[in-house]
């Protein structure tokens, strides 16, 4: 073999080798495209995902915000960050969220981190009302939801979304107060009443005392003529003046009379005092703490101011438990539910009993079981139609005729028990009988802090 | 003879009290003090009573009821209730029944005063047949053209309270009725009113309104039922009108007070209510007692008293009496006025 054959060959070789390659390039060449191809619709499709998932998160009216286990805020939304105040999401990411805007309770006392309620949101999906606090201060109310993110099956954080209820609390509390009004109109007329009957008989007989004065004042003056005249000129007729003056007086019906007018008097005066004093407790004007109340004495507060209510055509007896011990309520709210179920048990009744000249009966009594307090509102009523029974709690469902109720008096009553106490209320009605109101309202206040239904 | 007065109400302290306190009208009237309405009536079917004065709310039978009930058989009977309430529906329903409404607390010299005036006015009255008819009447009649009218402009959607007022102002039994109704205590007024605009405009549109379309407080004269042809309500009516205008200018030229005005006003406009009364129920004779002053050349009120014992005067003076719509403080001026008014346009 010489030089140029292995040299010839060599270059064969070599020049298929190369084509070999040249062709692994192309190939490697068209692969590397068309990967890169994919990656860059994968990229797009992920900027895509991206952008999708952030204007989701921009366009929701609700606050979204995520928080690690630190408690660290790691993504917050616009509308969360506009809701407390902030110009920006980034003015929020990083910080503790719990610090930022969860950091005192509704009467500003400090709220500890460890305390706070949306931990639970670390281990289960939680809806609870919140208060939170703007940048600028100001209280905000809120629904909140938290549950919590797992990756790989582990929780690294929690989601929180929520939505401002402050204006929906502003309409319930407009409603209670419209309602409330409503039936403070209803009973000002009947609170009239009761001031305007004792007044006229306390009227009369201020009347008649000024007249017996009178009269004594005549006689006293006739028996100082009579001790001025010494013993020996007693005059017979002076005698019989006197005794003539007795009979013209009636002295002896003056002195039957007299002590009982002021008596019954002082009686008047003092139902006069006693309704101006139950109306004031009543209404409790701009209480809106829970406060422990004596619920026996409440109750007589409601009765008395709406006596005018129910006294024409029932009669009303109360079975109170004595030993019960003092319950957490507000008491402007508490009064108007009590003062909602008589009025209910007085129509009931007055529904049956027109004009027949016959009384029904409205019986309240008040007991504790275990961590409970109970108050039951019972009457001889008509009774609840079954068919009804389950819709009377409802807002604005009434089987009065229009202008006679807004409907509103039992669903205010129920939010007020339920949501506001944390109580329950049921109805046990039978139609012809009548029918039981029984509320029960917890003790401690505890259990009333946090609603949490999973 | 003394008048008798039953008095009514649910609470034993208020019969106390007014029992004590009236001790002293005790020469002049029989009173007696019954608890509940049940008693009331059970009272009442054994004694004739001259007056009731009752509460209105009672368990049981209530004051209304009393009230219809003790009309039935004694129709000349006053009736007055006497009400710490002051519930629109319930005064309604009273309007009609009860002469007059009381509010409580009242005074005893108010309660003496007005029933004392009423009993005077009644005693001057005198025929028992035209008492009786005094004391039921609810209405009296207008004419039919102005009925016709309130009715339009009650049910129209754009009326206004001024127009109303004015329509009222210009029918004597109309403005008679709507100062019954808003003098009547419910108001708590504490004051007269004379002026049917300032009356009407207390009331408001939907009282008014439920007044006259659901209550029936005004009604209509009806000719077929006269018999006395010399009668025109028109007549009488335009002349109590001419009276009560110039009465109001006599009155204001005079630089008399609002309350003389609006006094001198009224009082020329209803000065003629007991002839309307007469002509409605006892057309007949009225139409004699024309027959009388003719024939006899006497003047109508002497004609008046031959056949009826009374005037037509003291049959108004009655019911606005019953009404209380007469001046409780009498004013020699308005008197004057009116007269002087009248003088003019004299039939």
């Amino acid at each position: 073999m010489d030089t140029l054959t292995r040299l010839t060959r060599r270059v064969e070789r070599e020049q298929k080798a190369r084509k070999e390659a040249e062709a692994l390039l192309e190939k490697k060449s068209f692969e590397l495209y068309q990967s890169n191809q994919e990656l860059k619709s994968l990229a797009a499709e992920l900027a895509d995902k991206e952008e999708r998932n952030r204007l989701l998160l921009e366009s929701s009216s609700d606050g979204i915000y995520a928080i690690d286990r630190e408690g660290l805020c790691s993504i917050c939304n616009p509308a969360a960050a506009h809701m407390l105040g902030y110009e920006s999401p980034e003015q929020v990411i990083g910080k503790n969220a719990h610090m930022l805007f969860h950091h005192s309770h509704q009467d500003g006392s400090k709220y500890p981190e460890e305390e706070c309620v949306l931990q639970t949101g670390l281990e289960k999906e939680i809806k609870l009302n919140v208060l939170f606090w703007r940048v600028d201060g100001s209280p905000i109310d809120t629904e909140c939801r938290a549950a919590p993110i797992k990756q790989n099956g582990e929780v690294v954080g929690s989601v929180v979304s929520f939505t401002d209820i402050s204006e929906r609390l502003e309409t319930e509390m407009q409603l209670r107060q419209a309602q409330k009004l409503e039936s403070i109109g209803q009973l000002a007329a009947g609170i009239a009443h009761e001031i305007n009957t004792p007044t006229q008989f306390v009227n009369d007989n201020i009347h008649f005392l000024q007249e017996a004065f009178e009269d004594y004042h005549k006689l006293m003056s006739l028996y100082d003529q009579f001790l001025q005249a010494s013993e020996e000129t007693v005059q017979e007729d002076k005698k019989k003046e006197v005794n003539l003056l007795v009979e013209e007086i009636d002295l002896e019906y003056l002195q039957e009379e007299i002590p009982q007018a002021i008596s019954q008097s002082i009686d008047g005066l003092k139902r006069i005092a006693k309704i101006v004093r139950a109306m004031k407790e009543f209404s409790h004007p701009g209480e809106h703490e829970k406060v422990l109340i004596d619920i026996n004495n409440a109750i007589e507060t409601t009765i008395d101011v709406s006596r005018n209510e129910w006294k024409y055509h029932a009669e009303l007896e109360t079975n109170f438990d004595s030993d019960l011990p003092q319950v957490p309520c507000l008491p402007g709210e508490f009064n108007q539910v009590i003062l909602n179920l008589i009025v209910n048990a007085s129509h009931a009744i007055a529904d049956v009993v027109t004009n027949s000249g016959n009384m029904g009966k409205i019986l309240i009594s008040t007991q504790q079981d275990g961590d409970w307090v109970e108050i039951t509102v019972s009457d001889t009523g008509g009774g609840v139609p079954e068919e009804i029974q389950g819709r009377i709690f409802d807002p604005f469902f009434t089987t009065k005729e229009v202008g006679k109720g807004t409907g509103q008096g039992l669903a205010i009553t129920y939010s007020v028990v339920v949501d506001k106490h944390g109580g329950t209320i049921v109805l046990d009605s039978q139609q012809g009988v009548g029918t039981v109101f029984t509320v029960r309202l917890p003790i401690k206040v505890e259990q009333l802090e946090v609603q949490d239904n999973e | 003879m003394n008048k008798r007065i039953l008095f009514v109400d649910d609470e034993k302290n208020v019969l106390n009290g007014l029992k004590r306190s009236l001790r002293s009208q005790q020469k002049d009237w029989d009173m007696s003090f019954v608890l509940g309405g049940q008693s009331a009536l059970e009272m009442s079917y054994n004694m004739d009573f001259d007056a009731v004065v009752t509460d209105l709310r009672m368990p049981g039978i209530d004051g209304l009821h009393v009230v219809k009930e003790l009309k039935k058989h004694h129709p000349e009977i006053i009736c007055i209730i006497l009400s710490g309430h002051s519930d629109e529906e319930m005064i309604m329903q009273s309007t009609g029944v009860a002469h007059q409404f009381l509010a409580k607390p009242c005074t005893t010299r108010d309660l003496i005063n007005m029933l004392t005036r009423i009993f005077s006015l009644k005693d001057f009255l005198g025929n028992k047949k035209l008492q009786s008819l005094v004391a039921g009447m609810k209405t009296i009649p207008s004419m039919p053209e102005t009925y016709n009218k309130i009715l339009r402009q009650l049910a129209s959607p754009n009326n206004s309270l001024k127009e109303i007022g004015d329509t009222i102002k210009q029918d004597p039994a109309m403005t008679a009725k709507i100062l019954q109704i808003v003098n009547s205590a419910f108001l708590g007024l504490g004051r007269h009113i004379s002026d049917t605009g300032e009356a009407v405009s207390l009331l408001g549109l939907g009282i008014v309104k439920s007044l006259v379309l659901s209550i029936g407080i005004f009604s209509q004269f009806d000719e077929k039922k006269v018999m006395d042809k010399a009668f025109s309500l028109e007549k009488v009516w335009q002349h109590s009108l001419k009276v009560a205008d110039l009465a109001r200018r006599i009155a204001v030229a005079e630089n008399a007070e609002k309350e003389v005005v609006d006094n001198s006003f009224l009082a020329g406009m209803l000065h003629d209510i007991g002839i309307i009364i007469l002509e409605e129920h006892f057309s007949e004779e009225y139409g004699r007692v024309r027959e009388l002053a003719q024939t006899k050349g006497i003047p109508m009120y002497q004609a008046e008293y031959e056949m009826f014992g009374a005037t037509h005067a003291a049959v108004g003076a009655y019911l606005l009496g019953l009404w209380a719509l007469d001046d409780p403080l009498p004013s020699t001026n308005t008197r004057r006025f009116v007269g002087a008014a009248w003088m003019v346009f004299r039939h």
